[in-house]
């Protein structure tokens, strides 16, 4: 003790435990089953002054490679990308740090706004009329939308790609589990990676809530058949359910153009930046179709005007959806959202505008581009593995090496670069394969010296 | 029959959830009361059953088999409970585009679901008639 900066003493912990009439703290404790308490001392070093402590953590992140560092492939779900200083200036204001919880209008009119725009602008972007105000990330936002699925259509089958991102899929896994949700896959042509029609249409029936694709796919590349699947999933009564990268859209079509009904996506790139655990930014929208917005989880902010018409005005509305009204007949089990990188992301799509987030696409894909065309050259190494036009990421295949990926991502450290996300335990049928990111983060000569890395690493042979 | 301000009509029976059955042949029409409408105030959305679901006849112990849909204010949300155990034959769809009806009319336009009974000579004797229900609502 001797701290009185800490306001709970011994002398306030025993006022405490007199008050609820227990002896000592261990009296407290009292359920705990004795087979499960810790008989002993945690082991724990010695405490430290705050500056010893600083000059551990200090020790301990010195050994991190971090990507800002060095050259780095990795893509795979969230991607680098420029994060323009003003983005970050704004969104630290406190009027938007603080005010999180928007539930009052009368205090919240700034956050709200900022909130609305997000909305509006994701509308726009993904070609829906309704967008929410965020969820956890892409793969909460695909749960929720396979669960609304399911309360839309009253049916309790969704179907997937063979191709998505394992860790996604298991997420929605988990998401589906609770209302008993069946979540089957359809496969997909070797050659181009396209999802197979033929056992799509053969999955659909009148059990199926929702069909999923994702454009770009994990893998990078585009699913061209977004009109036949969404004809066969309305066909038969079904949702379709579109994934995105946001910044794609500033290249090819928005998903509402060809028949999505949900759109989600990983809203990260928008502004914000990777970290390791996020935090990232859920994209959800949909049709504004009152069925299904009645069953859209998370919040939406509305606008509206004032009684004298003179003034907007932002509100929160459909709050009976939601838990803090429903409870456990809530829509959703988000009961919040990702509010400062919605904000984030709305400063940057406005800065951006549609012709420089159309300029940013395609800095990103012939970024890659000029990659898989360069990694042809060495002998040995195949870009992309399907057939198909990509975005921002691209397979690259070393069966012909008799290296592993694993190996060749190691080497490659040793040239200061980190390599291309191994798919080995993901897709083990597609052999020794990696996923490359590129964005325009990378120049020209970044992507000349992974070639050049490459080839040295294979032993010269181009 | 009135108790209080709100109105109870003859010949309906109530349950102690504030929805009155209407008998029509073997059929049985089901809403909310004049009552329960004017406590929920302005009815923004009604969540109506699907047609053929088998529901129950609330008890005290209430559960999901229980309920035919929910009615929502502006500020609340409230579950719809089956006064009889039965399957639903018809919903009125009416009421997804004008939910007001509910509080404009809750025992002819505001009507909710017309079930098919499955044992309601046993279950009317646990319905009040107007007169009991109307004492009920003045005690509360």
């Amino acid at each position: 003790m001797g701290y009185p900066y800490i306001p709970n003493t011994r002398e306030i912990r025993g006022q405490m435990l007199r008050e609820i009439g227990a002896a000592n703290i261990d009296e407290l404790f009292a359920d705990i089953p004795p087979q499960i308490r810790l008989k002993r001392k945690l082991k724990l070093p010695p405490a430290m002054s705050e500056l010893e402590v600083k000059r551990h953590v200090q020790s301990i992140l010195a050994k991190n490679n971090p990507f800002t560092q060095m050259l780095s492939f990795l893509g795979g779900g969230v991607w680098p990308h420029h994060v323009p200083a003003h983005i970050r200036s704004l969104v630290q204001r406190s009027e938007f740090l603080t005010s999180y919880t928007p539930y009052q209008p009368e205090a919240s009119q700034g956050m709200l706004q900022a909130l609305f725009e997000y909305q509006s602008m994701i509308a726009e972007l993904v070609g829906l009329e309704v967008a929410n105000s965020s969820m956890y990330d892409w793969a909460t936002a695909l749960g929720e939308a396979a669960l609304m699925c399911a309360r839309v259509t009253r049916r309790q089958k969704f179907i997937v790609p063979k191709l998505i991102s394992k860790d996604r899929l298991s997420v929605l896994r988990n998401y589906a589990s609770g209302p008993g949700l069946e979540v089957v896959e359809v496969g997909y042509d070797r050659r181009t990676g396209q999802l197979d029609l033929e056992q799509l249409r053969a999955e659909l029936g009148g059990d199926v809530a929702g069909v999923y694709i994702e454009n770009p796919s994990y893998l990078g590349f585009l699913e061209k058949q977004g009109d036949e699947i969404a004809a066969a999933a309305h066909k038969t009564g079904a949702l379709f359910v579109v994934g995105v990268n946001p910044i794609s859209l500033g290249l090819f079509k928005a998903p509402g153009d060809y028949g999505a009904d949900i759109v989600v996506g990983e809203g990260q790139p928008l502004g914000n930046p990777v970290s390791f655990g996020g935090p990232s930014l859920g994209i959800f929208a949909c049709r504004a179709e009152l069925k299904l917005i009645r069953q859209l989880p998370g919040r939406l902010i509305g606008a509206t005007t004032t009684l004298d018409g003179k003034a907007r005005g932002y509100c929160m509305v459909l709050q009976t959806r939601e838990q803090h009204i429903r409870r456990e007949r809530a829509t959703s089990s988000i009961c919040t959202n990702e509010a400062l990188c919605a904000v984030a992301a709305a400063i940057y799509l406005a800065s951006l505008g549609p012709r420089g987030l159309r300029d940013l696409a395609e800095l990103c894909a012939n970024n890659a581009s000029y990659a898989i065309k360069k990694i042809n050259t060495i002998k040995g190494l195949r870009a992309p593995i399907f057939e198909a036009p990509h975005f921002n990421e691209f397979t690259l295949n070393c069966d012909d090496t008799r290296v592993s990926i694993q190996k060749l991502n190691a080497k490659l450290l040793k040239h200061g670069i980190q390599g291309g996300k191994p798919l080995r335990t993901e897709f083990p049928e597609l052999g020794e394969t990696a996923l490359l990111c590129t964005t325009e983060l990378h120049s020209r000569k970044d992507i000349d010296r992974l070639i050049d890395a490459l080839t040295e690493v294979l032993g010269g042979r181009r | 029959m009135k108790a209080g301000n709100y109105a109870v009509p003859e010949g309906l029976h109530y349950s102690r959830e504030h929805e009155w059955v209407k008998l029509e042949g073997k059929l049985a029409r089901v809403g909310i009361t004049d009552y329960a409408q004017s406590k929920l105030g302005d009815v923004v959305y009604v969540e109506l059953p699907e047609i053929g679901k088998q529901v129950k006849q609330v008890t005290e112990q209430k559960t999901k088999e229980m309920e035919i849909g929910a009615v929502e204010s502006i500020k609340a949300v409230s579950a719809i409970y089956s006064p009889l155990s039965g399957a639903v034959k018809e919903i009125n769809a009416a009421l997804q585009e004008r939910p007001e009806l509910i509080n404009t009319s809750s025992y002819n336009e505001g009507w909710i679901c017309v079930l098919e009974p499955s044992a309601l000579e046993a279950e009317l004797k646990q319905l009040m008639d107007a007169k009991g229900y109307a004492e009920y609502v003045k005690k509360l």
